[in-house]
């Protein structure tokens, strides 16, 4: 038994340490570094709190926060609800159903900074829509057309995100439905449920693992995204992975370290976040009587 | 209690017929079996009955209103599912009280009747419990309590015995007898077991291909089937080609056989004779007997404790006998065989 299991420790060794020195080397360089030590920049104050301390206690960090969840929690329960639309359309029959099922999947393949490109395109002012608008007189001039990028609601970055993860959502949820079936849904309709009751007592119940999953990787995804609110963000506040990509970016590199600090956060909250939601979901899975 | 009208029902997926003009007129509070091979049409059937799917063409009646326009919602008929779709996340209690709930029934009506109804089905340990975590007789029941809690006026089963081993299967099929007599419900019931829809039903609907071939009481099916198809998916064993000879005589491979004269079998048709294995008298060849006796020999013998089938080869063919076992006749013995003209019957081709 103690031979096998070390026999099984040693076939590991090499994938574990490669796991390390990829993931956990580069975390706890994160941490120690967030902590004061970095003799390669001639700082070395280790322990020492005061970068958390400094980046905690500044308004513009909550700031950041906040707007970081905003971006984060909004566009994944958009391409949520989305998304399970979309699933619930698909899995019934229709004319032209495959050439949908592939449509839909499309962003699944095209890069973020390709999305991004294409909201600056269509959204922008003097983008395809506003000069549509224009063309089709709703608004005098494709200057007038409402800010949608650059702004602090952040619809274009939603836009991207949700444009990209809807997809993503919709093929989780779809699998899911088609392994349940439409059995229960039809028992139901027979016991005498209308269609709302039918989805919410139901089916939602049911495709919850596959909701839990996809929306868990969305929404870290989204909480660590740098590229949309980079480009497509309206300036301070940033979101807190733009804000540890300037203090890196700063001519005063022992700024590295505010950075490190950031990162550290960004991480935190997100693992509490996270792992917030995982337990309540099995909270819930446990009443269900799965184990 | 409902009376259960299918007039010239047909569907069609895309291009597949799966029901081809079906008239079924099913009494009220009688028990009717669909029986027929997979794929013959008895799931769509059933499903258009409740609703799930539309009639390509033709009507559903209940108690003389057409139902076709009446949504699944508002029919009020049970359905107990191949697989019984029960709800995984909800307990057995939720599961059952979930038509009820749906409709709004004061709650402490639900709890009056779902006490009522876990008593008849008998599941009051396994109240709390959620499906995965009970037998698959114990599904069964659940699926079942959860439809008869709404008091629908037609109650349809899909093959709900396939899933159970066969001791649970026997109690499982007294246990629905019994409560659907108890109930005087109207229900209608899928399998493709002809023992099971002999036991159960009042009446059998044999589906082939989407066609109806026969229906009526399970004596008629077993006794007179219309069609050799009928006959063999009913179990038959003794089916033999022959030529009416007369209106009341048939010559067969193993000799001439007395018959009583059936409509449109005239001299010189081609038919087939059936003769069940428990209608033949079997005697050893040395027992005085009549000379319109057939002789033969026999090939096989199978000892099933109570019963015994003796293989009789008779000239080129094999007639299959049944009898009570209790004398046994050896393998290689000369015997003749006595088959009586009321017990042979005729079917076309
Ligand atoms: N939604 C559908 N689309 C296309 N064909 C279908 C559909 N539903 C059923 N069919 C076809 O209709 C025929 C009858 O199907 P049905 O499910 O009624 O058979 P069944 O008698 O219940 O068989 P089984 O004993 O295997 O359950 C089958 O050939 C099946 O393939
Ligand atoms: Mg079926």
């Amino acid at each position: 038994m103690r031979r096998e299991r070390l026999f099984l420790a040693l076939q590991m060794t090499p994938i574990m340490v490669v796991l390390f020195l990829l993931f956990g080397g580069a975390l706890v360089l994160a941490i120690v570094q967030s902590l004061g030590y970095a003799p390669w920049f001639g700082v070395n104050t280790f322990p020492d709190l005061s970068y958390f301390r400094a980046l905690w206690s500044s308004p513009s960090f909550w700031q950041s926060l906040g707007l970081t969840m905003y971006y984060a929690t909004v566009s994944t329960f958009l391409a949520l609800v989305g998304g399970i639309l979309l699933a619930l359309a698909l899995i019934k029959t229709f004319p032209g159903k495959t050439l949908y099922k592939y449509l839909y999947k499309l962003p699944l393949m095209i890069p973020y900074t390709v999305g991004i490109a294409l909201a600056v395109l269509m959204l922008g002012n003097g983008g395809v829509l506003s000069r549509f608008a224009a063309l089709f007189g709703l608004i005098d001039d494709p200057g007038q057309f409402p800010q949608i990028l650059k702004t602090h609601y952040g619809w274009g970055i939603i836009a991207v995100y949700v444009w990209k993860q809807l997809p993503f959502i919709t093929l989780a949820i779809y699998a899911v439905l088609l392994g349940i079936g439409r059995e229960t849904e039809e028992a139901a309709a027979i016991l005498g449920a209308k269609r709302r009751t039918i989805f919410f007592r139901v089916t939602l119940p049911q495709i919850l693992p596959g909701i839990v999953s996809s929306t868990l990787i969305c929404f870290a995804f989204n909480v660590g995204a740098f590229e949309a609110p980079f480009i497509l963000g309206g300036g301070f506040p940033d979101t807190l992975p733009v804000v540890a990509w300037r203090y890196f970016n700063d001519a005063d590199y022992t700024l590295q370290l505010q950075g490190m600090a950031t990162v550290v956060s960004i991480g935190l909250i997100a693992g509490v976040i996270l792992f917030g939601y995982l337990a309540a979901y099995r909270r819930f899975e446990k009443r269900m009587g799965r184990n | 209690m409902t009376q259960v009208q299918l007039r010239s029902i047909s569907k069609r997926f895309g291009g597949f017929t799966a029901i081809e003009n079906i008239d079924l007129d099913i009494r009220s509070g009688e028990l009717v079996a669909l029986l027929g091979p997979s794929g013959c049409g008895k799931t769509t059937t059933l499903r258009m009955i409740a609703g799930l799917e539309n009639p390509t063409t033709g009507e559903i009646h209940f108690d003389d209103r057409d139902v076709s326009d009446l949504r699944v919602q508002d029919r009020n008929v049970g359905m107990v599912f191949q697989r019984y779709a029960l709800f995984p996340h909800m307990t057995v209690e939720k599961n059952i009280a979930f038509g009820l709930s749906v409709r709004g029934t004061p709650r402490s009506e639900i709890s009056d009747r779902l006490d009522e109804i876990i008593d008849v089905v008998q599941l009051g340990p396994f109240r709390q419990r959620f499906p995965a975590q009970l037998s698959g007789g114990q599904m069964q029941r659940v699926a079942i309590a959860r439809t008869l809690i709404t008091k629908p006026s037609v109650l349809m089963m899909d093959e709900p015995l396939a899933n159970l081993d066969t001791k649970l299967r026997g109690e499982m099929r007294r246990f629905i007898r019994t409560l659907q007599q108890r109930l005087g419900i109207t229900t209608i019931f899928v399998t493709h077991d002809q023992v099971e829809a002999m036991e159960l039903a009042d009446r059998i609907a044999v589906i082939f291909n989407g066609h109806l071939a026969q229906f009526g009481p399970p004596e008629d099916l077993y006794r007179q089937p219309v069609s050799v198809d009928v006959a063999d998916f009913m179990g038959a064993s003794n089916i033999f080609p022959g030529t009416m000879t007369g209106t009341d005589a048939v010559k067969t491979g193993f000799g001439t056989l007395s018959v009583v004269a059936q409509p449109g079998m005239a001299d010189g048709s081609r038919v087939h004779a059936m003769l069940r294995n428990e209608g033949i008298d079997i005697h050893p060849a040395n027992v005085e007997g009549g000379d319109d006796m057939v002789a033969g020999r026999i090939a096989a013998r199978d000892f099933f404790g109570a019963t015994v089938n003796y293989v009789v080869e008779c000239g080129a063919e094999r007639i299959i006998v049944n009898e009570q076992s209790r004398r046994l006749l050896d393998v290689g013995m000369e015997v003749r065989l006595d088959i009586p003209a009321e017990r042979v019957w005729l079917m076309a081709g």
